[in-house]
């Protein structure tokens, strides 16, 4: 760390990149740098695997990557050129940064992310292996053997890529990458870590033969249909049709045999519906595109519903305790208690297969979507990835900021199951025992057990809606400031403002102002400051200003004179 | 020479404690204390005259100092309490009592359905007194306003936070009381006796008249003491209200005082038409809980998700673009992001393509009538008294086909 600070931050692009790959960051998510989101997934696991077995291959890789990446920053918007360019030689400064990122690989190893390289001695032989992945292959691929050849192809596709969608944010672009994607998943089940692609992305292989089944059908209703479509929405959705369809026949079953306890069970069902209902609904609302409304689109939405969650978990842990409280004091006795019983087995039953559903799923979420985020944000702009490599990885929790919302309702499937236990083995213990204070006390206990489950949700979700820039990506984000005022041309700069977009990937957004020193073009120092912001990951509105202008609301919080070292000849 | 001999003094003095410096040393002072300070040499030290001669150590670029601190410090509980003026404090405790009478009213309660949706009522609006009553003591730090790389628009957005978190209370509080009703209902429809059990005497005539005096005048006092609600009322303005006197005119505000009045009349009726009215009572305040909390959510909502609900919402946005089009000088408007940051502050980041023919003193007019036509649009207007700042971030591009 100390050795970054010493290195002379010229404008060079090398220079940025030794340095940031200088902090902990781990091999796959740099890795992510260079792959690209455009190429088929079994090229990828290539990668993946590549790194595990073949290590001079792999540093030819990485060093075209790297080469033609900085390359490609430099001329950002020439696609032609880009595609024309052999790969070059790798130069010197990138053997270093190469081997500077292994070792701090090494030693990370707890990181989920890295999985894959402590899981490599597991995979056999070269050749079993080689074989695997060919069964793998996309048709497109099918015939390309020599691993040079891939990288070539792959490195292509990745300029293209990052170029278009560093400008367009459309959609309909990351629909089509989903489906690139969709192949990976189906064995990226099987190894435990590689649910790294998985990313909500998946798409045919995983569905279930009931989904393919029903799809059809659902064309004609474009809502349905998108809620089917997608993996999360689809999981809620058969939940809370099974959660709704389980309330129906207890409502029913309850009128009719005149029993309170299931009809006030299934009026909590109806409870559970409804949250399950607004998780829906955030995750439909998450595809939603960028409107004039919604300026950043609604990546929000999820973190949103993940909070809100998060906050009725307290409230109804709180409210549990209030009631069990209430109970011991009063010593109400629980009646019925073969019915209770039976009730509660019945919800078990029914929030155990909830939990199998998402639990598996958040699982692999958890894991998958830190490195969907470096991923995607490495097509864009791959200094950017590394800067946000480290959000993944200085944070030990790093991952668990992906999909909250996911998070909420498996939060909330848990504490009803822990519900339903609790109250199965109080009836136990009532029926056993005959004391009246079982079923508060362990009520009182499973209250503490869903608060505490949710705080770290809520606060996670909290730090996120209010636009806090992550630890690792602030350290980046100060040195790429300082370089704002290295610029040629710029005087200084003034109210940076930048904030984590969670539309697509994790790119910065933000806005500065730019004081230009008098004499240099405002136009032409404004695209520098522009170019190097995206260069390094960030896409900012930028306004210009001339030196001595003051008629800004930006001066007011500025420093009234500006030291004269600072401006800088050209 | 005498100044050392202090220390020497103090030293035999406390001898009796072990002392940990060795005063007797200083008789070496009497020697010139020129020591080896010259005598190191080698390069492994920047600064020495040998290092200077070659080019080992550089120094970095000399780099401006950064416009914003990287992160200010986050107040913990102790420094708050230290930071509070006397009348933050006389409020906090204030906040304090609110609290203890929301759980009053609960316990009180126990007897009336209506009285428990009041205490509902009340605990919220206790929540949101001592919400307010946070912000202000947070106010006193620089983390809360100024700006930092880590909190780009400082912590302001935690109030939107908490009001969102007080919204989703709203609504868990309808929900609760709905499905006290629902039960109390299936209780009496169902088998007499249980309802009989559970249910205790009807409760006192003064215990609910002091309930209601209670919620009253906690709600008055929070209402004029600590301005409670008044920012969120702000946002979300309810039409049919807004001809009501001053506080009256606050839903939140209205919707308590309303019901704790109505709940002081109920022990005047009979006991047939007391069951009946306690019900409907609570089933209204649950309605009306769930309605304002979906009304607040949605307020807050829309301003977490970084977007612009307010005056006039996307039409008032959409009119402004379309004057910033027709300003001379602009060929159009290439992207725009209105939204709000938090009660106080809106940012409105534009990219315009302008005519090529635009000096730069013209820019510079250009962009103050932008932002002076935005902040006087959307801007809450003159007389409201509600001042919302609109940070405009105008970047130019110089029109390419031409």
């Amino acid at each position: 760390m100390a050795a970054s600070y010493s290195l002379p931050s010229s404008a060079l692009p090398h220079a940025h990149r030794v340095h940031t790959q200088s902090q902990p960051a781990s091999l796959n998510a740099w890795r992510m740098t260079v792959s690209s989101e455009s190429l088929p997934s079994a090229l990828e696991d290539d990668e993946d695997q590549g790194h595990d077995h073949d290590h001079d291959h792999d540093h030819d890789h990485d060093h075209d990557h790297n080469y033609d990446h900085s390359r490609s920053h430099s001329h950002s918007h020439l696609r032609s050129q880009a595609y024309s360019i052999p790969p070059p030689l790798p130069s010197p400064s990138h053997l270093h940064a190469h081997s500077f990122s292994f070792p701090r690989h090494g030693r990370s190893g707890s990181q989920t992310s890295n999985a894959s390289y402590t899981e490599k001695p597991s995979i056999g032989g070269t050749g079993s292996w080689s074989q695997a992945r060919r069964n793998r292959y996309t048709p497109e691929v099918i015939d390309e053997s020599a691993h040079d050849h891939d990288h070539d192809h792959d490195h292509n596709h990745d300029h293209s890529h990052s170029h278009s969608q560093s400008h367009s944010h459309s959609p309909a672009h990351s629909h089509s990458h989903s489906n690139g994607h969709s192949h990976d998943h189906s064995h990226s089940h099987h190894h435990g870590h590689d649910h790294t692609h998985e990313a909500g992305h998946d798409h045919s292989p995983k569905r279930s033969l009931f989904t393919r089944t029903i799809l059809p059908y659902t064309v004609g209703w474009p809502i349905l249909y998108s809620i089917i479509a997608e993996k999360d929405s689809r999981r809620i959705f058969y939940f809370m049709s099974l959660n709704f369809g389980f309330m129906i026949i207890q409502a029913f079953y309850g009128y009719v045999t005149d029993s309170l306890g299931l009809l006030s069970d299934s009026i909590h069902m109806f409870f559970d519906c409804v949250a399950l209902l607004v998780g829906l609904l955030a995750a439909v609302l998450s595809k939603w595109p960028k409107s004039q409304r919604f300026p950043y689109g609604f990546g929000k939405v999820e973190t949103l519903s993940g909070f809100a969650n998060g906050i009725l978990l307290m409230l109804l842990s709180v409210e549990i305790a209030f009631e069990a409280f209430e109970r011991l004091w009063e010593g109400t006795q629980t009646k019925r208690l073969g019915e209770l019983f039976v009730v509660s087995s019945l919800g078990l039953a029914v929030n155990l297969v909830g939990m199998m559903a998402f639990g598996h799923h958040h699982h692999g979420h958890d894991h998958g979507h830190g490195h969907s985020h470096g991923h995607s944000h490495g097509e864009k702009h791959d200094h950017g990835c590394s800067s946000h490599s480290d959000h993944n990885h200085n944070h030990g929790h790093g991952h668990d900021h992906d999909n909250e919302n996911m998070r909420g309702i498996y939060l909330h499937v848990l504490a009803d199951t822990l519900g339903s236990v609790s109250v199965i083995v109080s009836t136990v213990l009532t029926s056993f025992w005959g004391w009246a204070g079982w079923d508060p006390l362990a009520s009182c206990f499973i209250a503490g057990l869903i608060f505490l489950s949710a705080q770290p949700l809520v606060f996670s979700s909290a730090k996120r809606l209010l636009l806090t820039v992550p630890e690792g990506v602030e350290y980046n984000l100060r040195n790429i400031l300082a370089g704002i005022g290295q610029q040629r041309g710029v005087v200084s700069y003034a109210t940076p403002k930048f904030w984590m977009d969670d539309f697509g990937g994790n790119q910065l957004l933000g806005v500065v102002h730019v004081t230009v020193a008098r004499g240099a073009a405002l136009e032409e120092t404004k695209d520098r400051v522009r170019e190097y912001l995206l260069k390094e990951g960030i896409d900012a509105v930028i306004q210009v200003e001339r030196d001595g202008d003051n008629g800004c609301w930006c001066t007011r919080g500025r420093a009234p004179t500006n030291p004269p070292q600072m401006s800088k000849q050209f | 020479m005498s100044s050392e001999s202090e220390p020497l003094q103090n030293g035999s003095q406390g001898g009796a404690a072990p002392n940990p410096f060795n005063f007797q040393t200083q008789v070496i002072s009497t020697t010139p204390v020129k020591s080896n300070v010259g005598q190191r040499r080698g390069h492994r030290y920047k600064h020495s005259s040998v290092s200077a001669q070659h080019q080992i150590f550089q120094e970095p670029p000399p780099r401006p100092p950064p416009v914003l601190p990287a992160s200010l410090p986050t107040p913990t509980i102790k420094e708050a309490w230290k930071s509070l003026q006397r009348d933050q404090r006389m409020r906090l405790y204030w906040g304090m009592c609110h609290v203890a009478i929301a759980i009053f009213i609960f316990y009180r309660s126990g007897g009336s359905l209506a009285a428990m949706a009041l205490s509902h009522l009340v605990f919220f609006d206790a929540g949101s007194a001592a919400v307010c009553v946070v912000v202000d003591v947070l106010g006193n730090f620089e983390v809360w306003r100024r700006s930092s790389i880590r909190h780009p628009f400082g912590l302001e957005r935690a109030e939107i936070l908490a009001g969102f978190a007080m919204s989703i209370f709203l609504l868990f509080g309808g929900f609760d009381l709905l499905s006290h009703n629902l039960k109390h209902i299936l209780e009496s429809v169902g088998n007499h006796e249980a309802h009989h059990e559970h249910e205790h005497d009807r409760i006192s005539t003064g215990s609910l008249d002091l309930v209601s005096a209670a919620a009253i005048a906690s709600t008055l006092v929070s209402a004029y003491g600590l301005k409670n609600h008044a920012r969120i009322a702000k946002v979300m303005r309810v039409s049919y209200l807004s001809t009501l006197p001053s506080i009256l005119s606050n839903p939140f505000h209205f919707l308590t005082l309303f019901f704790s009045a109505l709940i002081s009349l109920l022990p005047l009726l009979s006991i047939s038409l007391y069951d009946w009215l306690d019900r409907l009572i609570c089933a209204v305040i649950s309605l009306a809980m769930f309605s304002l909390g979906m009304r607040v959510a949605v307020a807050q909502g829309l301003m977490l998700l970084m977007s612009y609900g307010g005056n006039k919402g996307d039409v008032g946005v959409t009119a402004v673009l379309r004057e910033i089009e027709s300003e001379s000088g602009i060929a159009r408007v290439d992207g725009a992001q209105f939204w709000q940051v938090h009660y106080g502050l809106c940012m409105a980041n534009l990219k315009v393509i302008i005519t090529n023919g635009l000096d730069e003193l013209a820019l510079g007019k250009l962009r103050n009538r932008i932002s002076a036509l935005i902040q006087n649009r959307l801007g809450e207007g003159y007389g409201t008294g509600g001042n919302v700042r609109w940070e405009v971030t105008l970047e130019t591009t110089v029109d390419a086909t031409i």
